[in-house]
């Protein structure tokens, strides 16, 4: 096996996300890549196609700064509070922002969909949702979900199509410099979410000798050979949560729910944090070594 | 020992505290139904496992109190951590859960959901968050105990607009030829009126309310003509350590950064 290329973030977004790219961003509410979406927003990019199950407050900068084209997602909401994710709402409502079109899957038709497409079949067998609005609705995925009759029985069978993101961009722990990618606590749908990309690329919160992955390789969401590309950039899903690395910071989490009430204060935002921080180092500076303190989780060594 | 002074929501949180059982696996969702079982955890149930969609096995009470089971502080001491697969099918959809907890923010005289859109979907007056796993737990879930901190018939209208999470959909015989498994479908309802059962035809009706609360009070709550039963069972006042630990928790949960009604 060869080293993958380690990119910055801002190199990751140059090299792979034009305007117009089809990306599937990692994290279900926390490992939520929030450092990739600031990025996104510094370069200014147009016309994303985003996938993400649960989108969150991540989704809503994206919305509210007029990145995005489409949307697929199960959920936007800020879950501190919990209170609304006001750009993704008043975009929605047609009281403001950057239109948007967006599908919508269950949480479990979604993470069936991705299994289907890591699998390469050609559709899943999903929730029962005949009579639901997610059955019955669709925008620019008309061939979303599907009935069959079981074939091995005589009640109709909802199914789901396969999700084959054209790029992924997730959250991990740790990796190494092979691309073999940990992930520690809870996993939602990320491992299904992540082998269903056809290109993938890591975001982690350090890079480890292979020796260290090799100790916990019951922890490996990702082989090597799946990834394409690293960004190494520790507190990359703050605000929200990485298991066993920080806390999700509720503070924040607020700032931004109160700020986003208003377009001005969602502008004040991403001026405030995003636009003259000029990185994530810059971020993080901005935030402070008190607040990072406050949030930083000792654990023992995996 | 018997006090007064609880408020409907609070009464909403103990009568629901009250359903879970200590020895039934329970699947809790968002929001209220996870203040629910915490004070469930501190009154009868402290060793009760319950499940979250991410993937967390939890059975007992955390330290902290998670803003939602995606904070991972809900788990800390977990015995699992695994995925959406688990949870949602091999957990819920296979029948091992035999309790769900799903808040119902717009809720039908089926017990259809709706937490997408009120109005026309692609022009909505107000739009919601979406399912999440919400969806999942209406159509599989057995035992579903739907919560609602509502008491303003806005929230119970008498057909959602968008059914996010299946109730009986337009009826009971409607949702069991459409491939739905029996014993799935709402079972229940708390609000802060009391609590509601689903009749043979999957139509909420009042089984039980909270003192004092009135037929009249139960009529206004809901945006058609509930079926109102001849008599009407009064749940229990609850005592000191109920209140007490309710008040707790809700302290913990706007600590925590919790919108809380009174606020």
């Amino acid at each position: 096996m060869v080293d993958k290329p380690v990119l910055s973030m801002r190199e990751l977004v140059e090299r792979f996300v034009p305007d117009g790219q089809e990306l599937m961003i990692g994290g279900f509410a926390f490992s939520d890549p929030t450092a990739l979406a600031h990025e996104l927003i510094r370069q200014n990019r147009r016309e994303l196609y985003v996938m993400k199950t649960s989108g969150g407050v991540l989704v809503d900068m994206l919305v509210g700064a007029g990145l995005i084209r489409r949307l697929l997602s199960c959920h936007v909401w800020n879950s501190v509070g919990p209170v609304p994710a006001h750009c993704f709402r008043r975009s929605l409502e047609g009281k403001g922002g950057a239109p948007f079109e967006i599908e919508e899957l269950s949480y479990g038709a979604f993470t069936m969909g991705l299994l289907a497409g890591a699998c390469d079949l050609p559709f899943a067998p999903t929730t029962p949702l005949l009579g639901t609005g997610h059955f019955e609705t669709r925008t620019f995925l008309p061939d979303k979900l599907g009935q069959v009759m079981n074939p091995f029985g005589s009640e109709p069978v909802s199914v789901v199509a396969p999700i084959k993101p054209e790029l992924g961009v997730f959250h991990v722990h740790r990796v190494d410099a092979l691309g073999n990618a940990q992930m520690f606590g809870p996993t939602g749908e990320m491992r299904y979410a992540m082998a269903a990309c056809k290109r993938l690329i890591v975001i982690a919160e350090e890079l480890v000798d292979t020796e260290v992955i090799r100790a916990r390789p019951e922890a490996t969401v990702v082989p090597s050979f799946m990834v394409e590309a690293i960004v190494v950039e520790p507190w990359a899903a703050h605000p929200t949560d990485s298991y066993g690395y920080y806390l999700r910071d509720l503070p924040h989490n607020e700032l931004y729910g109160s700020l986003s009430r208003t377009p001005e204060g969602f502008a004040q935002y991403v001026d405030e944090w995003i636009t003259q921080t000029g990185n994530h180092s810059g971020f993080l500076a901005k935030l402070g070594e008190a607040e990072l303190d406050r949030l930083r989780l000792r654990r023992e060594q995996w | 020992m018997v006090t007064s002074g609880a408020s409907p929501f609070e009464r909403m949180l103990l009568t629901g505290a009250a359903c879970m059982d200590p020895d039934v696996v329970t699947f809790v969702g968002f929001h209220w139904p996870m203040v629910m079982a915490r004070v469930a955890r501190r009154l009868h149930a402290p060793a009760m496992t319950i499940v979250y969609e991410n993937g967390i096995v939890e059975d007992r009470i955390t330290p902290v109190f998670p803003t939602s089971p995606c904070d991972l502080v809900a788990a800390d001491g977990a015995t699992m951590c695994a995925g959406s697969v688990d949870a949602l099918y091999m957990w819920l959809g296979a029948g091992r859960v035999g309790m769900t907890m799903l808040e119902a923010a717009i809720v039908d005289r089926h017990g259809n959901i709706n937490t997408t859109a009120v109005g026309p979907y692609k022009k909505p007056l107000v739009r919601l968050p979406g399912s999440g796993g919400g969806t999942e737990l209406g159509s599989m879930g057995r035992g579903l105990l739907l919560v609602s901190a509502s008491t303003n018939s806005r929230s119970y209208p008498d057909c959602v607009d968008y059914i996010t999470s299946p109730g009986y959909l337009g009826g009971r015989s409607q949702r069991s030829s459409l491939g739905y498994k029996p014993g799935t479908g709402p079972q229940r309802l708390v609000n802060p009126l009391g609590l509601f059962g689903f009749n043979e035809a999957g139509e909420l009706f009042p089984t039980a309310v909270h003192p004092g609360v009135t037929v009249d009070d139960v009529r206004a709550c809901f945006g058609w003509p509930i079926a109102v039963p001849d008599t009407l069972n009064v749940l229990p006042e609850p005592n000191a350590d109920e209140l007490a630990i309710v008040r707790e928790e809700l302290e913990h949960a706007r600590e925590r950064a919790y919108l809380l009604p009174q606020d």
